[in-house]
């Protein structure tokens, strides 16, 4: 009976995630429309958006091949997994033997490439550059998502998500070390590049030229586009999980009681709150980046990956 | 309580750092600026932290010192020099900001194996920070070097400075006042030499591009 409370909790994680994951985006785009004067759209209007993709008829490109159809599934597929994998709600996670940080950092990078494959495969000049720059983003971003991760596994001792974490509760102080907020750092840059938030894209428009996420996609609509968007949106929650959670275990449950999950859950929602509210404010501060300048700002991250693992592991 | 006080020593050390690192990603004399700002204000945070825990009050003095001098008077003349000089032209340094990052970050771990046998040697609680300190040191050396502005040249004298003292800070709970009265000064003359020094560039060649002073020899 308790293996199977595990598996169900793990499995209400995830249902939770992609239940949150529109609400949180919808949340930043509210904050940010707030700060920018503008009374903006309401915090669920993502769930409205994709309510009405599921609704809408699909057109497909007839140079489109079958990797056209394939892709939306698979990028789903491999972000829900993600979800999985990420401590959210209680540790330790009955899938961390399946997979550490080295799965996840992985698997969302199959998402990636997957989704670049689809931005070249209709043909459109768009679609091609769009991948292009995603892949360049992504080369530079994915090895310092490893590296912050890396430095807290270092103080850990173990590559396992959930271990970091149980690890960082029962030694608090460790949550103030510098390598600790090096990494927070790191993983807060790679955060808006691998999300395509400001600094590296816009999130808002896809009338600019120099767009990312939103070239790769143009081509689609309906049920595929909606699968597409969830997931985006849902990596944005697992993100912010990760530097939630990771960074400011506090909250998480160690013991499957009811009382421990609702307390985890509402910590969890004052986490991700109070991270919408960080990056809304960050992203109405900054302009963005010219495309040149984004492996400058990747390689800042990099380098604070890097002075991460050097504090954390040379001067223990 | 020890353990506490030498991880928030690491940590301010860790933020005077990085601000040495800002210095090489931006590019606007503005931002060096207050980047060399808020680096001061975090070594003068750190050296007070240090005199609060030791009960030092000469190094309340000089945390004092730092904050006033290098936090606040100091960034005022420069800007004041940046002023003066007009809009800041960019100028493209020697290596590209990326690649100077990535340098900069391996001049850290330099330091860190340079620093490694004193680290064995020490007891003090804020050992951890002093590769941190010397790692601030290379790094700034590495602005001088790289760097074709005067006033970005100034700035890393000036970051350098500030590992040295904050070295001093961590490794020693400040060396005698009277010495670091005397370095403080001597840089303090230095820096306003080189302010008198970037304006007679300025005047010949019309520009603070250090390139510029080959043309004396020819």
């Amino acid at each position: 009976m308790p293996v199977l409370k595990v598996y169900l909790v793990a499995l209400a994680q995830t249902t939770l995630a992609l239940i949150l994951a529109p609400g949180l985006v919808g949340l930043i785009r509210w904050f940010k429309a707030r700060l920018q004067n503008r009374s903006g759209a309401p915090a669920w209007q993502p769930y409205l958006e994709l309510r009405k993709l599921f609704a809408k008829e699909v057109v497909v490109s007839r140079s489109a091949s079958w990797l056209f159809r394939a892709v939306p599934f698979v990028v789903f597929a491999s972000t829900v997994a993600v979800a999985f994998l990420v401590p959210m709600l209680a540790v330790p996670l009955p899938f961390d033997s399946v997979g550490d940080l080295l799965v996840v950092v992985y698997l969302l990078l199959l998402g990636t490439f997957f989704l670049a494959l689809a931005g070249l495969d209709p043909g459109s000049a768009f679609g091609g550059m769009g991948s292009s720059r995603e892949m360049t983003v992504a080369a530079l971003s994915e090895p310092t998502v490893a590296l912050a991760i890396f430095a807290l596994a270092l103080s850990a001792g173990s590559t396992n998500l959930g271990q970091i974490v149980a690890r960082t509760m029962a030694d608090p102080a460790t949550a103030v070390s510098p390598g600790y907020l090096l990494a927070f750092g790191a993983l807060f840059v790679v955060t808006l590049a691998e999300n395509g938030r400001l600094p590296v894209d816009n999130p808002a428009t896809h009338l600019e030229l120099t767009m990312i996420h939103e070239a790769m996609i143009l081509e689609y609509s309906g049920r595929y586009l909606a699968l597409i968007e969830w997931a985006a949106w849902l990596k944005v929650l697992l993100f912010f999980s990760l530097l939630g959670n990771l960074f400011v275990p506090w909250g998480v449950a160690t013991a499957l009681t009811p009382g421990a999950l609702c307390w985890a859950g509402t910590t969890l929602l004052a986490k991700l709150v109070a991270l919408a509210v960080v990056l809304a404010v960050f992203e109405t501060r900054v302009a963005k980046l010219r495309l040149f300048r984004v492996p400058e700002l990747l390689a800042v991250s990099f380098v604070l990956a890097v002075l991460a693992i050097t504090v954390s592991f040379l001067a223990r | 309580m020890d353990f506490a006080f030498g991880q928030l020593a690491v940590l301010g050390s860790s933020l005077v750092l990085l601000c040495g690192l800002t210095l090489l990603w931006r590019r606007g004399s503005a931002a060096h600026i207050g980047a060399f700002a808020a680096q001061s204000v975090a070594l003068a945070a750190t050296v007070g932290l240090i005199a609060g825990f030791t009960g030092s009050r000469e190094l309340w003095i000089v945390a004092a010192l730092f904050l006033g001098l290098k936090g606040i008077v100091m960034p005022i003349l420069l800007k004041r020099m940046e002023r003066r000089f007009g809009r800041p032209r960019e100028l493209d340094p020697y290596v590209n900001t990326a690649t100077s990052l990535v340098i900069g970050g391996l001049l850290v771990v330099l330091a860190y194996i340079v620093i490694w046998p004193i680290l064995d040697v020490s007891r003090l609680p804020t050992r951890a920070g002093m590769p941190l300190a010397m790692g601030l040191i290379f790094v700034s050396l590495f602005v001088i070097i790289s760097r074709k502005k005067a006033l970005t040249q100034v700035i890393g004298f000036l970051a350098l400075e500030n590992g040295i003292a904050l070295l001093a800070a961590l490794g020693t709970y400040g060396i005698p006042f009277i010495v670091e009265v005397g370095v403080f000064l001597d840089a303090l003359m230095g820096f306003l030499v080189m302010q008198i020094v970037i304006y007679r560039i300025q005047e010949t060649f019309e520009s603070i591009d250090v390139e510029q002073l080959n043309r004396l020899s020819q």
